[in-house]
């Protein structure tokens, strides 16, 4: 008893050692390979990686959820291209054009119910038809990319409002603002997930779902949240980034989806549900985060980062195979 | 100097790497560049190891080279990560002339001047722009133009030529501005050409195929055809060929390979060749210029030479 709750620590804390090793590696290899005198562990540049990981972090976030349901949601890539669009382009309708700045937070709005809306959408079909959440979200990320057509074909759909970007750019106490919606979100994922029923129920579907139906768990209600709740929080991290920028391309998106369910996996969840952490999910972020812009530092180019991300994911799944099949043994014994 | 270490060169080049970082000067340059996508097209690919190769012949040149990818998200981070490094000066290859607006105005903020190359980013962010360099279409259409117009005159058919004109995509800059400089500069050196109809071919081979044969349906005498890069005009040259209809003098922009190689068989007359090599020292110059102090245009063009059958072999083959 003593020893596996010991090595459930072990794993959950494997990820942050491998972020460990991964500072000590590019803070040295830095100091060498690197063309510029600032350090790589230098705290604006930490700041930096922080910033940069809350786009995909607070989608992971949802996606935590979705996998311990034993679920999946390959769509959100496409969701939060479109929720960009709504919310660029919604600044122009005339509804909300003659409000100026005060358009902002209406365009905010449209873009958040649509991301819900579209989380909705996968939640329904997949609770009322019963086909896998695989197929119903990989139809979904494919109908959802064709909206993202339809609405301006293969121009880019811009709008640029300076008091938005000011905004996503401010830094109240010190800290730019995508970190603190970030922490904001980890907060209180980090709370359903762990002091509420829901998410209690949550762990209890995707470890059982026959014993959780036979426990009275609604489970089909159950997951149409965790669905809405995903495209929520896509519908935030659009927001959040594309304030900044101003305008979206219709590939933007693309393979965010693999993205954050490589962070997920490689933060201990597991693809057919029943386990999972939400900090280790911010770890599996923070990770890959490092290693794309720790390896561009020391001047890798981007098909080498794809590559070396990939080999890392494989190992790490292995490895966690490898510790399983172990403990299952010693069980036996 | 110093350029950007390739992952491939393996942990091993650390020790050299180190020898190197030792060796910098402490009046260099930093000069950072965020590529559109590098490998998408050899045109971007040569323009890279153009950089690398001007810059590291440059003593006092460090680059930074990165590449987006394609991906306005990363081009933004990476645009960050320049700025919290600290670099001279920035070049970027916008992936998106809207979406980069605000980087380049954290940049310009933090006194660091960016220096846009190849494509031009939207009029909103000039403000924040050190330089654009890279070509001017208006010229590179009013030399396809001249092209076209001596080749009537040394045929002596530039009082009754009557021509067509495939343009490149709607609403895009590159081919509005080769446009507006053809059909200005046509009436000023061959007033008696008739330019009969224009059509865009979306700079696609099979576009413009489609749309010569409807031209050639259209009309039975037709003398040149002007297209806004040669990928089009030897979509139109192949429909002229299955016509069977010969004698058309074909003039295009931004020398292809299909367009050299047209060239040298005397199916097609000429064009106008943009180096990728040319477009990326000329980044590094203006980098080079602004830094230096020294007065920069805000247009900063390289210069884009006219190239014929006659005097094609004068220039390499293009590589894309």
């Amino acid at each position: 008893m003593q020893k596996s709750v010991l090595k459930n620590h072990a794993k959950e804390g494997a990820i942050w050692g491998f972020i460990v090793l991964e500072l000590i590696f590019f803070g040295i290899a830095g100091e060498y390979m690197s063309m510029t005198e600032t350090a790589f562990l230098a705290p604006d540049n930490m700041i930096l990686l922080l910033k940069q990981s809350a786009p995909l972090g607070i989608i992971a976030l949802g996606m935590t959820i979705v996998m311990i349901n034993g679920n999946i949601d390959l769509s959100v890539g496409a969701t939060f291209a479109l929720c960009a669009i709504v919310m660029l382009d919604s600044m122009t309708w005339p509804i909300l054009a003659p409000l100026g700045d005060w358009a902002i937070p209406f365009a905010w709005g449209l873009a958040l119910l649509t991301g819900m809306l579209m989380g909705l959408i996968n939640g329904l079909i997949v609770w009322k038809t019963g086909v896998d959440a695989f197929i119903v979200t990989l139809g979904a990320m494919l109908g959802f990319r064709g909206l993202v057509f339809m609405y301006n074909g293969e121009q880019p759909t811009f709008h640029l409002n300076w008091t938005m970007v000011d905004i996503a750019e401010s830094a109240p106490l010190g800290i730019p603002l995508p970190i603190l919606v970030f922490a904001v979100c980890i907060a209180v994922v980090w709370w359903i997930m762990n002091r509420t029923v829901h998410g209690r129920n949550a762990y209890a579907i995707g470890d059982n779902r026959e014993a959780a139906v036979n426990a009275g768990i609604k489970v089909g209600p159950h997951m149409v949240w965790n669905y809405v709740l995903i495209g929520f929080l896509a519908a935030l991290s659009s927001i959040t980034f594309y304030s900044e920028s101003g305008s979206v391309n219709p590939n933007d998106g693309m393979l965010y989806e693999l993205w954050i369910i490589t962070a997920v996996v490689l933060g201990g969840t597991k693809l057919t549900g029943g386990r999972g952490s939400i900090i280790a999910t911010v770890g599996g972020i923070l990770a890959i985060q490092l290693m794309r812009k720790g390896l561009g530092f020391i001047g890798a180019d981007t098909a080498m980062v794809n590559l070396v991300i990939g080999s890392i994911l494989i190992a790490v799944l292995y490895l966690d195979r490898q510790l399983n099949r172990k403990g299952e043994e010693e069980l036996k014994i | 100097m110093k350029i950007s270490f390739r992952a491939s060169m393996a942990v091993t080049t650390a020790i050299a790497g180190a020898a190197i970082a030792g060796a910098a000067a402490a009046d260099t340059y930093k000069i950072g560049i965020t590529q559109n996508n590098v490998g998408v097209d050899s045109y971007q690919t040569t323009y890279e190891k153009a950089f690398i190769a001007a810059a590291g012949e440059n003593d006092n040149v460090e680059a930074v080279v990165l590449d987006a990818g394609g991906d306005v998200a990363r081009q933004i981070a990476q645009m960050e990560d320049l700025i919290q490094q600290e670099v001279d000066a920035i070049i970027i290859w916008p992936t998106n002339g809207k979406a980069v607006i605000p980087a380049v105005r954290k940049a310009y903020q933090a006194d660091i001047p960016v220096i846009v190359t190849n494509s031009n980013i939207d009029e909103q962010g000039f403000d924040f722009v050190a330089s654009f360099s890279g070509p001017d279409n208006i010229t590179q259409g009013s030399r396809s133009a001249e092209i076209m117009c001596d080749k009537f005159k040394e045929m002596g058919i530039e009082d009754e030529a009557q021509i067509v004109q495939i343009s490149g995509q709607p609403g895009y800059t590159t081919a509005i501005e080769r446009a507006k400089g053809f059909e200005d500069r046509l009436p000023e050196v061959c007033p008696d050409v008739n330019l009969v109809e224009t059509q865009p071919g979306d700079w696609n081979r099979e576009k413009s195929q489609k749309v010569m044969e409807a031209f050639l349906v259209k009309y039975d005498d037709i003398d040149g055809v002007y297209a806004g890069d040669d990928n089009m005009g030897v979509g139109a040259l192949n429909a002229a060929k299955a016509a069977g209809r010969d004698g058309i003098i074909f003039v295009g922009a931004t020398n292809f390979a299909v367009g050299y190689e047209a060239m040298g068989r005397g199916e097609y007359w000429g064009s106008i060749y943009q180096s990728p090599v040319d477009d990326a020292e000329a980044a590094l110059k203006t980098a080079l210029d602004i830094l230096n102090g020294e007065d920069v245009p805000f247009l900063n063009y390289f210069d884009t030479p006219k190239i014929t059958q006659d005097n094609m072999d004068e220039f390499s083959k293009p590589v894309f």
